[in-house]
């Protein structure tokens, strides 16, 4: 056997466990739905082919319209926030400090994303009841009445948002920390000479030398995020009404409640490829607003 | 003198290699499930939803079955679910996975859904062992039982029920100068009662699901948000363990009431209770910091069954803490209960041996060993007694099960074949419904009866 071939051979070695257990639980799942969404299955009779009336049905089902603009909107919250505030804690910590505090808060801003997400839900679950949580009686305490944080549809978006947040933010900071500590201290050295400080030394310097970070961060962020389920799930059940239910928790119930799994196929497709659109879109934005040193 | 020896690189792939082979044979009784206990077997399984300590628990029952019935190997597993819809989509899963149980215990919400697509009809089984039977039907309610009838056909036995009564804080009732109500109290003495109690603690505590949600008060004022019809059948049934009893065929959902003005009156009036700060806004499911508050008198009143009585006593509160009563008399005083008991699997090749174990479970002594405890309501009249409840219930625990004997109407958790769909739509209305002004019920309840039409059309084109 000649050298490259052995190469070869032993490379398709090294690779077949990977390319095994991608093939089994990546592809294959995914070709299955792709061939489930144009049939109706309920597991116990056999799946009947429908053709396309699965996704005809989407277009006038009003739990799902309702289910991708719930996403939308807490996609787009969720991320902004997400970004925001990891950017405005990474410039902080990155900052004049020492060491040791520097460890400190990386760790603990980091901490919440090892945590479960259903566990942390179940516990904020406790701290927005209405009736006994610790929020509301600390608001009790300055005078303002109790708020339905999770039983009225104005707030339960809102706390599922900020309850997301808290325990994604993490991610985000790290890869800024990582990206702000790659900026050469010259620039800013340079920045400082030219009267760059406080805002336009971040606006100027800052924000343009770490754009390829946040690309990064951004699709990360709106991958995940158009993905939510656990902490809508956890926290309100989708409701009060449809008021915080995402699509994939509509996927969920489909399959798994209804036993729709052609139409829980179907959806999780249109997500799919509304996920790609949207990553490619942010790759295309980012060739106007990324700069690469 | 350190001494160092070369491996090569190809030696360490080798051992790597050699090594990871040996690791997934050693592995491969996990790998494939080979050693769950009783998988391969000859065993009959049966499956509980709940913990592995659960199932733990029931063991004593397979024990004392084993040793009537040697013959009879019995495995008992459980599979862990947030609520029965849950457990009922796992089920089905096993099912299309090739792994299904022999028997599964199942509530009301299941029931239909077993009986339309999963279980065995028990009705020959019973005609046949008919003197066997006699003891275990002269000591249930018929009420129950025909919760389990389906067109005619009875699918399972019930072991245990509980109906959604009213739990009276007693502490809560005396700090606020006020007096435990009557058995035959009405919605508008339940509605002093909570202004009474504003204020001091949260005067009533509900959650938003098909049992003890909002289906209780409905049926109190005469109605349900579904159609309510009975199926014809069951007569031979009926006449050999309950003669004179007249009881129907099981009872059918067909369709949407959710438009019906008492639907909207009882809808409104709970709206009514939320907005003037005397129950708060129902959370979805769940129920399981209930006790706690409960316990520690930071609510008046909550809806819940016998299966109280035990968490409340470990929960720290004493028997004269608390009182249960009926639910309050509005058009009818018609209660709503939830049951369960084993359903045989369509799919087993040992329904004979199932059928034994279904029958060994509903004597006596088998449910004494299921519950030691009141953690939940025995379907047996005869075990609803002092022993159960001395020292550990509330004064008037008999009226569990005077909910069904004074009480005969009283009805089932209403849960059609499509019982997950049709939950799903009364939580998201209801939930709707009290979040707003009187408005808002009305285009909740027009939203919900659109829902319940597609849930009953699809079922109707399928």
């Amino acid at each position: 056997m000649s050298i490259d071939r052995r190469s070869a051979l032993l490379s398709w070695l090294f690779l077949a466990p990977t390319m095994i257990g991608v093939g089994i639980f990546v592809v294959l799942p995914i070709i299955g739905s792709l061939v489930l969404a144009f049939f109706r299955w309920d597991i116990i009779t056999s799946p009947q082919f429908v053709g396309l009336q699965n996704f005809t049905e989407l277009a006038t089902d009003s739990t799902v319209g309702i289910s991708f603009v719930n996403t939308a909107v807490f996609v787009a919250l969720a991320v902004i926030a997400q970004l925001a505030i990891a950017m405005l804690l990474a410039v902080l910590v990155q900052s004049r400090m020492p060491p040791w505090l520097r460890v400190f808060f990386r760790s603990t801003f980091f901490f919440p994303l090892v945590l479960s997400a259903a566990s942390v839900s179940i516990l904020m679950r406790y701290l927005f009841n209405e009736s006994y949580g610790v929020i509301n009686w600390a608001l009790s305490l300055v005078g303002i009445p109790a708020v339905p944080w999770l039983t009225s549809p104005q707030w339960a978006m809102v706390v599922v948002i900020a309850v997301y947040v808290w325990q994604n933010f993490g991610f985000s900071f790290l890869l800024f920390i990582g990206g702000l500590g790659a900026i050469p201290p010259e620039v800013y050295e340079a920045g400082a000479i030219d009267g760059a400080t406080g805002w336009r030394k971040f606006s100027n310097l800052t924000l343009p030398l770490v754009s390829p970070t946040v690309l990064v961060a951004s699709v990360m962020a709106i991958i995940s995020s158009l993905q939510v389920f656990d902490q809508p799930y956890v926290l309100t059940r989708g409701g009060p009404g449809d008021s915080t239910r995402t699509v994939v928790m509509v996927i969920y119930e489909s399959a798994f409640r209804q036993l729709e799994f052609g139409r829980a196929s179907a959806i999780g497709l249109v997500l799919m490829v509304l996920i790609m659109l949207v990553t490619a879109l942010q790759f295309r934005l980012a060739r106007r607003f990324v700069f690469y040193q | 003198m350190a001494s160092s020896s070369n491996i090569t690189r190809r030696a360490l792939l080798g051992a790597a290699g050699v090594a990871g082979a040996a690791g997934t044979v050693v592995a491969w009784p996990r790998l494939t499930g080979a050693d769950i206990p009783g998988r391969g077997e000859d065993a009959l399984t049966v499956l509980i939803l709940g913990t592995s300590q659960d199932a733990a628990g029931r063991q004593a029952i397979a024990d004392a079955f084993m040793e009537e019935h040697p013959d009879i190997p019995v495995l008992i597993q459980s599979v862990q679910a947030t609520d029965w819809g849950d457990f009922f989509a796992k089920i089905l899963t096993m099912v299309a996975s090739g792994t299904e149980p022999d028997i599964v215990y199942t509530a009301t919400e299941g029931a239909q859904l077993f009986a339309e697509r999963l279980a065995l009809p028990l009705d020959d089984y019973i005609a046949h062992d008919a003197e066997e039977m006699r003891d275990y039907f002269e000591d249930v309610h018929p009420s129950l039982v025909e919760a389990f009838m389906y067109k005619g056909s009875l699918f399972q036995l019930p072991l245990d029920f509980n109906a959604a009564n009213m739990y009276l804080n007693l502490d809560v009732i005396e700090r606020n100068g006020l007096e435990m109500p009557g058995e035959d109290w009405t919605h508008d003495d339940f509605t002093e009662l909570l202004r009474g109690m504003k204020g001091d603690a949260t005067a009533y505590y509900w959650t938003n699901r098909l049992f003890g949600g909002v289906v209780p008060w409905l049926y109190v004022n005469d109605t349900s948000f579904l159609v309510e019809e009975r199926a014809t059948g069951g007569e031979d049934f009926w006449s050999t363990f309950y003669p004179g009893e007249e009881r129907s065929g099981g009872y059918l959902w067909t369709g949407s009431n959710a438009r019906h003005e008492r639907v909207h009156e009882t809808v409104e009036y709970m709206r009514g209770l939320v907005e003037e700060g005397l129950a708060v806004r129902p959370e979805e499911g769940g129920g399981n910091t209930l006790v706690g508050l409960f316990a520690s008198g930071r609510i008046g009143t909550t809806p819940a069954g016998g299966y109280w009585v035990q968490g409340l006593a470990e929960g720290g509160m004493s028997p004269e803490q608390y009182d249960v009563q009926f639910f309050p008399r509005w058009r009818t005083q018609r209660h709503q209960f939830g049951g369960a008991g084993y359903a045989v699997m369509k799919t087993t090749k040992k329904a004979d041996q199932a059928w034994e174990w279904i029958k060994f479970t509903a004597t006596r002594n088998a449910m004494e060993l299921a519950f030691p405890t009141p953690s939940t309501t025995p379907a047996r009249r005869s075990m609803v007694n002092d022993n159960l409840y001395t020292g550990v219930g509330p004064e008037h625990w008999s009226r569990f099960y005077d909910t069904l004997d004074r009480f005969p109407t009283s009805g089932p958790i209403p849960a059609p074949p499509q019982q997950a769909a049709v939950e799903t739509a009364l939580i998201r209305n209801i939930s709707t419904a009290l979040s707003g002004g009187p408005d808002q019920v009305d285009r909740s309840l027009e939203s919900l009866d659109r829902d319940l039409r597609d849930v009953f059309s699809q079922e109707d084109a399928s």
